[in-house]
């Protein structure tokens, strides 16, 4: 029955967003307000049905309803009831569903904003939203139905897939991470809207770099707890390994990083139009080369799903979108011209075209270095991989050069800059960055890497420092207000500046931690009898016994973990385990790990021998890891302070309204 | 205003070769990794057998062999081609030698699933340190590689034997029950 119902709610889903993209196309063409409304509520109505569809999974999921071959594959009775709720997102089908949910929700979301705004845009980004979702409503309807039946019906199922119910950042990383990558869809329509409208000016740059911001903060956060998770459940002691997948999730975020910097040159000097159309059509692309290389079975990976006929659709969706989108580009290119010369080379505006083409290059890379891989095997039927290090090894210095730029490009006026005035902002932080480099090497550090990050990193804090306290300094001279209450004012009243100054704060501590842990880490790997000690760092680890067991919250899982007390710092009983899943032929880990500000100590079973009572542990002292993911979330407030709704300009706008 | 009409060409010019791309891709098993000992000669090993006798890959020159690892955990994989084994070794009696390998699995375990799933005639070695598992790359049992007269593997089975997969193999290095 209510399978029955979260099916028949995914057939009227489907007809109700073909209604809705008919109807916004016809509206858009003849002005039509009652046909206008009608496709946007058609589109409210295709949210809700979806959001029933998901309930309905939901309740089967809980309820272990094994008639479902979704719940009979990913589900058993013992499934405890979070992890019953995160499957919804742990399969092919299911991840559907909820991604469907997810995109007609950031739809209705920006119909329901701009339903009495931006008239002429408004039908042609509901069209192309409208038409985004009715694929995935199709795809839900033929090769990817989720509530497919089965008979006889099982008494149990095979349950979750083990690495997914190992941790509950599995409730928080693809939620994250959809809500980013199902977002760029509306940046994509607004841009598809301007080109179709020939309204490329700057009223759809300024609601487009919004709406691009807002997702990029969740793919962020998304990757970021991606990288987490992957840290905190594989058990290997890193966070991320260029996998296909972890690729797919940053390509559109390099693309989007991209376009919120070129967006701000296109706003202020109306140069880099088309690029910048160009980045939106990508980023959007790029979402769905990644939902494609997950969903397809063409690379693998720790996420790809088994091989299945979607493939096929995606591809066809790719190429569609691309090839329209590309079409109507190059169509309008006449309408792109910018509108003034390129500034100097040493300006704001040319450091932002670094920015870019920088962004592009990582861009390029990353998407080479993925599909590789699949262009081997297709033209030779022979198999390769592409591993971490040429990842590390092409995109480092890029990232380095990108790093640099971050503290050079807001210093620069727009424009132009003498060399008068580049020598009297970068002095100081010139000076400052090799102080730091000299002070690491001389407290120990000897590793290039760590030393010139950390001089970079200082570099950019002290422009951005100089910036903030040059403008603060004025402000309280002209207007007589305290230190503190001037930055907290200035960066209110200029929100898009301070905050990208924060994120990028962010991007300093993270480059740091992520060039301080892939460097100065150290592990060892031994295997102890009871009793016997492992020193490492300033911890020593004793091994006490091998406990077998099954889990509390799911008895079908056995878990053997090893016993340790700890000596050094944050002393104590700690245990590390692998468990047996009865759905799977590897054993899981589950690394323990132990954060303080300074150095993780993580600490993995590899192996165990129950008959001799030995264990195999590798334990890793990872430095400044947790600032690794403290960076994420600095970037990604920073982003939001920036969007963060501005209540003088509200309060303005609003009085222009009412005056009108 | 001039419409760019011969621009447009830069569309297909994109999307063809992509559409190409992504659709020789699909239909493939990623995880369809090939061995790269496959052309090679057999790594050698020699260890102890669960009846304790000492055994080595040199024993096996001059006849096709089969190496297959194993487990007594991997249920229901191992417990499936047990049966498949047990009649290969049957039908195809002398032209064939079979041993087995222990994956990462106790003596007593392993007699355990033989008293229960039916004893074989053929040696297994213990593998203790695992070292032959790493040597032939196993990835986790059952698996299976198929071994000519001459030492040199020739084929790689992942995942349970079947009945049909034992003939293709053994057809192909000139062996009929």
């Amino acid at each position: 029955m209510i399978p029955t119902l979260g099916h028949l709610a995914v057939v009227i889903g489907l007809a109700a967003t073909v209604y809705a993209a008919g109807a916004f196309l016809l509206g858009g063409r003849s002005g039509d307000a009652l046909v206008l409304t009608s496709a946007r509520r058609a589109m409210y109505a295709a949210f809700g049905l979806v959001a029933l569809a998901c309930l309905a999974m939901v309740v089967s999921l809980l309820t272990h309803d094994f008639s479902v071959l979704y719940v009979a594959r990913n589900n058993a009775t013992t499934t405890p009831p979070f992890y019953s709720v995160i499957s919804l997102w742990a399969a092919l089908e299911g991840s559907i569903l909820f991604w469907t949910l997810l995109a007609t929700g950031w739809a209705s979301l920006v119909l329901y904003r701009y339903r009495a705004r931006l008239p002429a845009l408004m039908p042609w980004v509901g069209a192309t939203l409208a038409l985004g979702t009715a694929f995935f409503f199709a795809v839900m309807a033929w090769p990817g139905d989720p509530f497919v039946r089965v008979t006889p019906i099982g008494l149990e199922g095979n349950g979750p897939n083990a690495l997914l119910q190992n941790h509950p950042f599995m409730g928080l990383h693809p939620p994250l991470l959809y809500l980013g990558y199902t977002g760029m869809a509306i940046p994509f329509a607004f841009g598809m809207a301007a080109l179709i409208t020939r309204r490329t000016d700057e009223e759809w740059l300024a609601v487009v770099r919004r709406w691009t911001l807002v997702p990029w903060i969740f793919l962020t956060a998304g990757i970021v707890a991606g990288a987490w998770w992957s840290y905190a459940v594989l058990g290997w002691g890193g966070y991320w390994a260029w996998d296909p997948v972890e690729n797919a999730a940053l390509l559109p975020w390099l693309t989007a990083t991209a376009f919120i910097h070129s967006s701000m040159v296109a706003e202020r000097r109306g140069t880099l139009r088309t690029w910048t159309h160009a980045l939106v059509i990508a980023t959007f692309v790029l979402t769905l080369v990644g939902t494609f290389l997950t969903r397809s079975g063409v690379v693998n990976s720790v996420h790809s799903f088994t091989t299945s006929g979607i493939g096929a659709w995606f591809a066809f969706a790719i190429l569609v979108t691309l090839g329209v989108a590309l079409g109507l580009l190059i169509w309008r290119l006449p309408d792109l011209g910018d509108r003034r010369p390129p500034g100097a080379v040493v300006s704001r505006e040319s450091a932002f075209l670094f920015n870019n083409v920088l962004f592009l290059g990582v861009t390029f890379a990353v998407l080479f270095g993925t599909l590789y891989p699949v262009l081997v095997e297709a033209t030779t039927g022979a198999k390769a991989s592409v591993g971490a290090p040429w990842f590390n090894r092409v995109n480092a210095p890029i990232f380095v050069a990108l790093l640099f730029l971050t503290g050079v490009g807001p210093a620069l006026p727009w424009g132009g800059a003498s060399w008068a005035t580049v020598l009297e902002r970068f002095a100081v932080p010139i000076l400052a960055g090799v102080g730091v480099v000299v002070a690491a090497w001389a407290l120990g550090v000897q590793d290039a890497a760590p030393l010139g990050i950390l001089g970079l990193a200082t570099f950019v804090l002290v422009v951005m420092g100089d910036e903030v306290v040059r403008g603060a300094r004025s402000r309280a001279r002209s207007r007589g207000e305290a230190a503190p209450i001037a930055v907290l004012r200035l960066a209110t009243r200029n929100r898009r500046r301070y905050g990208g100054y924060l994120a990028h704060v962010g991007i300093c501590v993270m480059a740091v931690a992520i060039a301080v842990s892939a460097t100065l880490g150290i592990d060892r790997t031994a295997t102890l009898r009871q009793g016997e000690s492992l020193a490492i760092g300033s911890y020593t680890l004793t091994y006490d016994q091998l406990v077998t067991e099954p889990l509390a919250s799911d008895p079908r899982v056995i878990e053997t973990r090893a016993e340790l007390s700890l000596a050094g710092p944050q002393s104590g009983p700690i245990a590390t385990a692998l468990r047996d899943y009865p759905n799977s032929s590897t054993a899981i880990a589950t690394p323990v790990v132990r954060t303080a500000l300074g150095e993780d100590l993580y600490v993995t079973l590899l192996g165990y021998n129950s008959t001799a009572g030995t264990a195999t542990i590798r334990v890793f002292i990872n430095p400044l890891v947790m600032w690794i993911w403290a960076g994420g979330a600095i970037v990604a407030l920073g982003a939001l302070f920036a969007i963060w709704p501005d209540r003088r300009r509200a309060a303005v706008s609003a009085a222009v309204a009412a005056r009108a | 205003m001039r419409v760019p009409w011969l621009r447009l060409l830069i569309v297909p010019l994109v999307v063809l070769p992509l559409a190409w791309l992504l659709f020789t891709g699909l239909g493939r098993d990623p995880r369809l990794i090939p061995s790269p000992l496959i052309g090679k000669p057999m790594p050698a090993f020699v260890g102890t057998t669960l009846e304790g006798d000492r055994f080595s890959s040199a024993d096996l020159a001059g006849k096709p062999a089969i190496v297959n690892f194993w487990a007594s955990y991997c249920i229901p994989s191992c417990v499936d081609e047990h049966p498949v084994l047990l009649d290969l070794a049957e039908r195809y009696g002398e032209g064939v030698q079979l041993v087995g390998v222990l994956v990462n699995d106790t003596p007593d375990g392993a007699r355990g699933f033989l008293a229960r799933y039916g004893q074989v005639s053929w040696p297994t070695v213990l593998n203790t340190d695992g070292g032959i598992s790493i040597d032939y790359g196993v990835t986790g049992p059952p698996e299976t590689f198929f071994v000519d007269a001459r030492g040199v593997v020739v084929a790689r089975h992942v995942g349970p034997l079947t009945a049909a997969v034992v003939a293709r193999e053994l057809a192909a290095l000139g062996l009929t029950p």
